[in-house]
C-alpha cells in the first residue's frame, strides 16, 4: 500500500510541476509590482538599520488589519537609487547622528516628496537630543529650508486615517507628538522621536524584538496603530477629511475622549 | 465768343463759354524778385537814355522796352484761354426725415405715434413738395445716424421708425459732405430732436459749429409734443451670462416710471410662459427711477432665455419697453464623482490626488480600508471606519453622479448583487462608468456575466488569465491619435512625443476582449506576437459612457516620470481629459456648431461653422447634415437647409437674421445607425437706447433754426409749409472744356524778338550803343 501512495505523490508532484512549467505567465494574484512595500533608506554614516525587521513587522500588522495588499520584503535603497520613485512611501531610521546627504541627493530627496513622495524619520535611539535628531534637523533644514519642521496637530487626518489616536506612543515616549513638513497642504514628512520601528520589530518566531521602555502592551499596541496610520495616510491622504466621514468620526471622537 | 471761336475753327455749338487763365506756377516770391529786377532795369534804360535831345524818340525807345519787358512778363505768367460748355443748375433744397426709434412714440392727446404725424404732415404738404422738386434739386433723406437717400414717390411707403439712434452731427456732416461746393439753400428737418448726445437745456458747441458750416437755414418741423407722456419701462437689466444648475441667480432690472401715477405694479420674471418669480413694485408720483431685485434657481442646463416684464397701462406712449429678454447660460457648478477603491494602493492615491485637485469635481471617495477577514485588535468606537452606505449609493443617490469609478474594486460583500443592475440602468440612461484594474477588478472582483459586464467595453474573454506582471509601453491606437481623452499636447506631433515619453506601465488585466463598438484607445503593444490587450477602452451604452483601464499602475505616468526628471502633467492630463470627456464639453462632441459670437446686433450677419467628425475625431469628409434655425422669441421655425461638410469635415453657413431676439441653431446628422444633434443658440439685440431719453428736445430744434436763420415749427393737423421758401439763384456747373496756350507760339516769341530788334535800331540811329 505504501508503495503505491509514494507512487501517486510522486506523479501527482510530476503533474503539478508540468503544470507549472506550462503556464508560468498566469498568476491567481495581482502582481507582485503593485504590492505595497516599504523601503528603508540607507546612508552614509552612522547606523541605517538599527531596527531590522521593524518594516517587514510593520507590513505584517497592516496585512493583518487591513485591506492594503502589502509584500513583506525587506527593501535597502539609497536615496539615489533609480528605483526609489517606484515607492512613494519610505523609511529613514537610526541612532546615532549619519553624514549630511551630498548635494545631489538632497535635490533629488526633495523632488520625490514635493511631488508626491512620503518620508517616515524614526529616531531609535530612545534619547532626547540625539545625535540622530540633531542630523535629521540639519537633513529636513537642508532640504525645506523655507518649510520648518513643526508639531502635526491633533485634527490631522494622521490620527484618524484607520484607527482614532489621541496619544502619541513609540518604544520610548522621548515626545507626546510627532513632527512634520507639509507642502502645499500634504504633508510629506513625518518625525518620530519615540523609536516607533523598536516597539514594531517582531522576530521570525513571533516575539517582539526589544522591551518597551515606561509602558507595556498598551503603548505597543498604540505604536503600531500610529505605524498604520501613517501608512495609510500616506496612501489615501485627506480621505478622512472628507465631509461624508466628519459626523461619524467627530461622534466617536467625542465620545472617545469623554472619561 | 464766337469770334473766338471762328478764330479756332471750333463749331459755335461745342463751347459756350471761355475764360483766360494763368498757369504759372511761380511763387510770389519769385514774382516779387522779378518785379524788382525790371523796375530796376527800366531805370537804368531810362537813365541810358538822356543822351537823346528827342523827348518823342526818348518815350518811343523807353516805351518798345516797356513792352518788351511787360511781354515777356506775360510769358511767364504763362496764360492759357479755357474754353467751356456749362448748363446750368437748381439750388439744392434738403429734407431730412428722422426715423429713429424713438420716432414710434406715441404723442397725446391724439395719442398718435411721431411717425404717423411726419408721414401725415408729408402727405399733407404733397403738392408744396412737388413745387419745390420743379424749382430746386429735391433731396430726401431718412435721418438716424446716417443718411438714406429716398425717392418723393417713396417717401410716406417706405417709411418705418426703425433707425437706430438720431445722431445729427453725422447726419449734419454727411450732408455737408454731399453738397461740398455745390449750392445747399435750405434744410426741412421732420424730427422730435431726440439725440441722446444733446441735452435738453442747451446745445453743444459742436453742434453748433457744424450747424454753422452748413450755411443753410434749416427749418425744423417738430414731431408731436411732450403733453401727458404717459411711459413703464424695463429700462436697463443686470443679469450674469452664466449661471450654475441648482444654484440662485440674481437679476436686478431698473424700471423707469413717466406720468404713471401712484400704482403696485408686479414686476415678473419668467421662462417661456412659466413664472419663476414676481415681485410687488410701489410706483410714486415724483419718482421715476426704480430698482428691483429678482432671484430665480435655473433646473435646466444650457443657454436658457428670461424675459422680465411689466405691465401695460393705458395710453402709454411706448408699449414695446415693456418686457426685456435676456438669456443665461447654466452649466453644472462641478462633475460629482463617485470613487469606490477596493483596497488602499498607490494607484488610487494619486488619481484622488488628480480628481481632488480638479475644480470642476465635486468628488466623493471611499476606500474600503479592511475586509471582513482583517483583524483590526481594536473596537468599533476606536476605528475611524464608517459603513459603507450601498444602499443609499446604489439606489437612491446613483442617479446624482455624473462618473461612478470603481478602482481594484471588488463588489462583494459591500454592494448587494440586485443593485448591479442598477448601475447598468445608470450608463444606459445617462450615466459614466469607469472600471480602473487591480487584483479585485474585472474576472477578480466576479463580475462575469454581471449586469456590470454588458456595461463595460471589454468582456472577460478567460476567466482563468487574471494579470500579467509583464512590463509594457501603452500604445495609442493609430486612429485615435485626436480623440480628446489622449490630448496630452496640443500640437499632434507633440502629442505622440508625450505618449512616447511616458514610463512603462507594469501589471495588466488579462483575459480580456474588447466588445463590439467599443473603442481600443490604448493597448499593451504586444500584437506582433501574442495579439494586443486592450489597457484603456471607451464604449457608448445607451445614453452614457462607460470607461476601462486594465491596468492599476497609471500612476507610473506620474511619479516614475518625476524619478525620470520629468513632471506628472501628463498624467493628469490624461485623468482630466477623461473627466472632461464624460463632462462632454465641446471638444467631445463629433458634431459641432458654434457662432462666432454670442450677440449680435439689428442687421447683422451671424456666421455659423459646423464640424463633422468621425467616431475616432478625424474629419469626417461630405457629411450631409441638416440644419434648422428657430426663434425661442416667436417659438417659429425660421429657416431648414441640408448643407454638405468639405473635406475638413467643415461647413460654414451664414444667417441675417430679420429682427431682433433669441435665436437657436441646430444642426443634425444621421452617422451610420446613430442620429448626432448639436445645438447652439445666440441673440440679436436691438439698440433700444432712443427709449431711455424719449421725451421731444424742442430746444435743440429750435436751436438749429435760430441759429442757421430758418424757423421752428410744430407740427400739427392740416401744417401748411407753402410759406416755407427758399432763394432761387442760379448757379452754373461745368461739362465740358478745352485750352489753349497763349504763350508757348511762334508768334509771342516773334513779337518779343520784332520789338527788340526795332529798339536796336532806334537805338543805333539816336548814336546809342
Amino acid at each position: 500500500m505504501l508503495p503505491k501512495i509514494k507512487k501517486f505523490y510522486s506523479y501527482s508532484l510530476v503533474f503539478l510541476i508540468l503544470i507549472a512549467i506550462i503556464v508560468p505567465s498566469t498568476t491567481w494574484a495581482i502582481g507582485d509590482s503593485s504590492k505595497f512595500r516599504i523601503p528603508q533608506i540607507l546612508y552614509q554614516g552612522g547606523n541605517s538599520k538599527p531596527r531590522p525587521e521593524a518594516i517587514v513587522s510593520l507590513l505584517a500588522q497592516l496585512a493583518k488589519r487591513t485591506s492594503v495588499n502589502v509584500k513583506r520584503q525587506e527593501i535597502d535603497l539609497k536615496i539615489s537609487d533609480p528605483s526609489l520613485f517606484r515607492h512613494p512611501l519610505i523609511y529613514l531610521a537610526g541612532d546615532s547622528g549619519f553624514k549630511p546627504f551630498p548635494k545631489k541627493e538632497i535635490k533629488i530627496l526633495r523632488n520625490y516628496l514635493n511631488f508626491g513622495g512620503f518620508l517616515l524619520i524614526d529616531d531609535n535611539s530612545a534619547k532626547a537630543n540625539s545625535d540622530f535628531d540633531k542630523s535629521v534637523r540639519n537633513l529636513i533644514s537642508e532640504l525645506f529650508p523655507r518649510s520648518p519642521i513643526r508639531k502635526i496637530p491633533r485634527d490631522h487626518s494622521i490620527f484618524r486615517s484607520f484607527y482614532l489616536i489621541n496619544r502619541v506612543a513609540g518604544r520610548a515616549e522621548i515626545q507626546p507628538y510627532l513632527e512634520g513638513v507639509s507642502i502645499k497642504g500634504r504633508t510629506v514628512l513625518v518625525y518620530s522621536s519615540n523609536d516607533l520601528g523598536g516597539a514594531w520589530s517582531r522576530n521570525k518566531l513571533g516575539y517582539w524584538n526589544y522591551d518597551m521602555v515606561g509602558g507595556g502592551k498598551t503603548q505597543r499596541d498604540l505604536s503600531i496603530r500610529l505605524g498604520v496610520n501613517i501608512t495609510l495616510y500616506a496612501l489615501t491622504l485627506d480621505y478622512k477629511k472628507d465631509m461624508v466621514h466628519l459626523p461619524i468620526i467627530l461622534e466617536r471622537l467625542r465620545r472617545y475622549n469623554s472619561p | 465768343m464766337n469770334f473766338i471761336l471762328n478764330l479756332l475753327n471750333i463749331p459755335s455749338s461745342e463751347y459756350n463759354d471761355w475764360e483766360i487763365r494763368l498757369t504759372s506756377g511761380l511763387s510770389y516770391v519769385t514774382w516779387i524778385i522779378l518785379a524788382y529786377l525790371f523796375i530796376g532795369a527800366l531805370f537804368c534804360f531810362w537813365s541810358g537814355l538822356s543822351r537823346i535831345r528827342s523827348p518823342r524818340k526818348k518815350f518811343l525807345i523807353f516805351g518798345l522796352r516797356v513792352i518788351v519787358f511787360l511781354l515777356v512778363a506775360a510769358l511767364l505768367f504763362q496764360p492759357e484761354l479755357e474754353l467751356k460748355k456749362t448748363r446750368e443748375l437748381k439750388n439744392t433744397v434738403a429734407v431730412l426725415l428722422d426715423n429713429s426709434k424713438s420716432m414710434s412714440i406715441k404723442t397725446f392727446p391724439e395719442e398718435i405715434t411721431r411717425a404717423t404725424i411726419l408721414t401725415r404732415a408729408f402727405e399733407e404738404n404733397s403738392q408744396y413738395f412737388e413745387e419745390l422738386r420743379k424749382n430746386f434739386r429735391l433731396e430726401i433723406y431718412y435721418s438716424s445716424n446716417q443718411l438714406e437717400p429716398v425717392s418723393l414717390s417713396d417717401v410716406t411707403r417706405l417709411y418705418k421708425p426703425n433707425g437706430i439712434r438720431t445722431d445729427f452731427k453725422n447726419v449734419f456732416n454727411e450732408l455737408k459732405k454731399r453738397h461740398d461746393g455745390k449750392s445747399l439753400k435750405g434744410i426741412l428737418l421732420f424730427s422730435d430732436g431726440g439725440d441722446l448726445e444733446e441735452g435738453f437745456n442747451e446745445i453743444s458747441p459742436t453742434m453748433k459749429e457744424i450747424v454753422d458750416s452748413l450755411e443753410a437755414p434749416i427749418y425744423s418741423l417738430q414731431t408731436g409734443s411732450n403733453d401727458s407722456f404717459k411711459d413703464l419701462s424695463v429700462s436697463r437689466l443686470d443679469a450674469p451670462d452664466f449661471g450654475f444648475l441648482y444654484q440662485p441667480i440674481k437679476v436686478e432690472a431698473v424700471i423707469d416710471a413717466f406720468a404713471i401715477g401712484n400704482k403696485n405694479i408686479p414686476v415678473t420674471l419668467k421662462e417661456g410662459n412659466k413664472i419663476l418669480v414676481s415681485k410687488n413694485l410701489e410706483i410714486r408720483e415724483g419718482k421715476t427711477r426704480y430698482r428691483v431685485q429678482l432671484e430665480f434657481i435655473p433646473n435646466t442646463l444650457g443657454v436658457n432665455v428670461y424675459k422680465i416684464s411689466v405691465p401695460l397701462i393705458s395710453g402709454e406712449s411706448i408699449v414695446s419697453n415693456n418686457i426685456k429678454e435676456f438669456r443665461i447660460k447654466t452649466v453644472k457648478d462641478r462633475m460629482r464623482i463617485l470613487h469606490l477603491t477596493g483596497r488602499p494602493g498607490w494607484d488610487s492615491r494619486f488619481l484622488r490626488e488628480v480628481l481632488i485637485n480638479n475644480p470642476k469635481v465635486d468628488l466623493l471617495s471611499f476606500f474600503i480600508l479592511r475586509s471582513l477577514s482583517d483583524d483590526v485588535a481594536a473596537s468599533t468606537s476606536e476605528l475611524s471606519l464608517i459603513p459603507f452606505p450601498s444602499n443609499l449609493l446604489f439606489s437612491d443617490y446613483l442617479a446624482s453622479f455624473d462618473l461612478v469609478i470603481f478602482q481594484n474594486f471588488k463588489f462583494s460583500p459591500f454592494i448587494e448583487k440586485k443593485f448591479l443592475e442598477n448601475i447598468s440602468s445608470y450608463v444606459h440612461n445617462g450615466g459614466s462608468f469607469l472600471m480602473i484594474g487591480g487584483e479585485l477588478s474585472f474576472q477578480g472582483g466576479g463580475y462575469e456575466r454581471t449586469p456590470v459586464e454588458k456595461v463595460l467595453p471589454v468582456k472577460i474573454r478567460d476567466r482563468m488569465e487574471l494579470f500579467s506582471e509583464a512590463e509594457f509601453n501603452a500604445k495609442v491606437e493609430e486612429r485615435y491619435w485626436r480623440h480628446p481623452i489622449l490630448r496630452l499636447e496640443k500640437n499632434e506631433k507633440q502629442n505622440q512625443a508625450a505618449w512616447d515619453s511616458l514610463p512603462k506601465l507594469n501589471g495588466l488585466n488579462a483575459g480580456l476582449k474588447a466588445v463590439s463598438g467599443a473603442q481600443v484607445l490604448i493597448h499593451d503593444g504586444f500584437s506582433k506576437t501574442k495579439g494586443s490587450s486592450p489597457v484603456f477602452s471607451i464604449l457608448k451604452f445607451g445614453k452614457g459612457k462607460s470607461m476601462a483601464m486594465a491596468t492599476d499602475s497609471s500612476w507610473n505616468w506620474n511619479f516614475l516620470k518625476i524619478g525620470e526628471g520629468g513632471s506628472g502633467r501628463y498624467y493628469q492630463t490624461f485623468w482630466n481629459n477623461v473627466v472632461a470627456w464624460v463632462a462632454g464639453g465641446p471638444e467631445t462632441q463629433t458634431l459641432l456648431i458654434e457662432t462666432d459670437r454670442e450677440r449680435y446686433a439689428e442687421k447683422e450677419k451671424v456666421l455659423m461653422k459646423i464640424k463633422t467628425l468621425g467616431e475616432d475625431f478625424n474629419p469626417f469628409k461630405k457629411a450631409d447634415i441638416e440644419i434648422v434655425i428657430r426663434s425661442i422669441s416667436k417659438k417659429g421655425e425660421i429657416l431648414r437647409k441640408r448643407l454638405t461638410t468639405d473635406k475638413n469635415g467643415e461647413a460654414n453657413f451664414e444667417f441675417l437674421p430679420k429682427g431682433e431676439g433669441f435665436f437657436s441653431a441646430k444642426v443634425e446628422w444621421k452617422r451610420e445607425s446613430e442620429t448626432l444633434n448639436s445645438e447652439t443658440r445666440f441673440g440679436v439685440f436691438s439698440d433700444n437706447a432712443e427709449f431711455e431719453k424719449p421725451k421731444i428736445n424742442n430746444l435743440l430744434l429750435e436751436t438749429f433754426a435760430k441759429i442757421s436763420g430758418g424757423e421752428h415749427r410744430v407740427l400739427k393737423e392740416n401744417s401748411n409749409l407753402k410759406d416755407i421758401a427758399f432763394s432761387a439763384s442760379k448757379v452754373r456747373e461745368k461739362t465740358g472744356s478745352a485750352t489753349f496756350g497763349l504763350w508757348d507760339n511762334w508768334f509771342s516769341f516773334g513779337l518779343i524778338v520784332g520789338l527788340l530788334s526795332l529798339d536796336w535800331l532806334l537805338r543805333r540811329r539816336s548814336g546809342l550803343s
